[in-house]
């Protein structure tokens, strides 16, 4: 543990921070065969996104380059520079970068559960052990149920790692496929974390340009937490929440009252659920800040009130992409209390393992 | 007045970006493929990214959807993080929206020296 000395600075908890590996950082975690397999053929993942980038240095921030030109996100000490020691961190939570991403695996489902393994083993090795700010997230392969659980088991009681990241695939999360994974995540207080994988829907088609993408971000979110809700999911397990990360807030007043409407007319359909959606969500589910729309303090307000709650948004730069939100400068000037919940304490409150 | 020599004129290739202090402030200088030079607040408008570290490029320019065509090639000032694009050659305004510009400092060239000033 090393880099905490200082007081933080400014009190934030950022749920989205992404560390980035090579599979050259992995191969000291995977074991053979399939560590050959990526080494004898010197295999490169493919880029799925079909468009080019949106900003000057790819998905990154141009400044976010490690000075070595090492990719952006691949080094500690110049996070620390960069982000931790600058912003004053109080504790930041990794993400990953979706690549190498076990869910891209398609069918190779061994292979897909093996480098989640050397993921989780690389993260706690080189991140959460080495910087007592940082807090993890269980990468898993979700298509194959039984090897995800078995690495919930291995990995998932470390004092560090507090969520689990689900991929999105061609189920929704409220099917039953999924209800063992989120019995493992209760038994070790590890939250559900959506972050959103490439295309925004589910039946993984691409709009045609990058700012179409990036616009409907939100309506993967709203499609999994509607998905979840009426499932039955959090009727089944009490303890398990879901932390929306990269979806921005704006949505969630409408998604509120749509459920809210929906239940009102259709319940018999859905009739193991007791409440009323929306306050399932306020009990369950959080959302992040990042990305986050110009609002003025008076908008911003606005959307909290009409939340009804100033318990459900949690502060995220997503260090280091290109739509990063800087914690000085995203958000309009808020009263104390408030700006205290958003950059702090709604987060602390709803990870269990934060302390 | 309070001024700050840059470099010499040959010291940046068009295109180029610099970053130089004013003071205590730090600004973005560019030099223009015509051989000009700007300078500007090296803080993005936005939120704050480090200008000097994104790029001057072009812009893409179209009146009819699937047709681009490329304009201002090194003209063009884009931020680092979030990718807006301001026009040096237009008083650093917005492309997105013109309403809103980069606060802008004046550059001399004496003996062949690039000097900014406020």
């Amino acid at each position: 543990m090393s880099n905490n000395n200082q007081p933080p600075k400014k009190r934030i908890i950022d749920v989205d921070i992404h560390e980035s590996a090579t599979y050259k950082d992995l191969f000291k975690y995977l074991e053979n065969p399939y560590r050959r397999y990526i080494e004898d053929a010197n295999w490169i993942q493919e880029k799925h996104m079909p468009y080019t980038q949106p900003s000057v240095a790819g998905v990154n921030r141009a400044d976010a380059v490690v000075p070595d030109g090492r990719p952006a996100g691949s080094d500690l000490p110049f996070m620390q520079e960069q982000l931790l020691d600058d912003i004053g961190h109080e504790y930041g939570i990794l993400t990953g970068a979706l690549d190498p991403s076990p869910s891209s695996m398609h069918g190779w489902y061994e292979m897909a559960t093996a480098l989640a393994s050397a993921y989780n083993d690389w993260q706690i090795e080189n991140w959460l052990e080495k910087d007592e700010r940082l807090y993890g997230s269980v990468h898993i392969n979700a298509e194959d149920r039984d090897g995800a659980i078995r690495e919930i088991e291995r990995v998932g009681s470390h004092p560090k790692m507090v969520q689990i990241l689900l991929p999105i695939d061609d189920k929704m999360w409220g099917d039953p496929y999924y209800h063992p994974i989120y019995g493992a995540a209760q038994k070790h207080d590890l939250m559900i974390g959506m972050h959103h994988n490439e295309p925004p829907i589910y039946f993984g088609k691409w709009p045609r340009y990058f700012i179409e993408w990036h616009s409907l971000l939100p309506t993967s979110h709203m499609m999994q937490v509607t998905n979840m809700i009426f499932n039955g999911v959090f009727e089944k397990f009490p303890k398990l929440k879901l932390m929306m990360i990269e979806g921005g807030f704006t949505f969630v007043p409408h998604l509120m009252w749509k459920l809210d409407q929906q239940y009102n007319d259709l319940r018999h359909e859905v009739p193991w659920i007791k409440r009323k959606p929306s306050e399932i969500m306020k009990e369950h589910v959080r959302f992040c800040t990042q990305p986050s729309e110009e609002l003025n303090k008076k908008d911003f307000l606005s959307v909290i009130d009409q939340m009804g709650s100033d318990e459900m948004i949690c502060f995220a730069t997503d260090y280091p992409h290109w739509d990063f939100d800087s914690p000085h400068r995203s958000l309009p000037s808020l009263d104390p209390d408030l700006k205290k919940k958003i950059f702090s304490e709604n987060a602390r409150a709803f990870y269990p393992k934060l302390k | 007045m309070k001024q700050q020599t840059v470099c010499h004129v040959n010291d940046m290739q068009p295109g180029e970006l610099r970053e130089t202090e004013l003071g205590r402030i730090s600004i973005v200088v560019c030099k223009t493929p015509d051989g000009e030079f700007y300078a500007f607040t090296n803080k993005c408008i936005h939120q704050g990214g480090p200008l000097s570290k994104g790029k001057l490029c072009g812009a893409p320019q179209s009146d009819n959807p699937g047709e681009y065509t490329f304009c201002q090639d090194g003209e063009i000032l884009r931020c680092p993080w979030h990718g807006r694009e301001f026009n040096v050659k237009d008083d650093g305004r917005m492309l997105a929206n013109p309403k809103h510009k980069l606060p802008s400092f004046p550059v001399k060239i004496e003996d062949d020296y690039v000097i900014v000033y406020k």
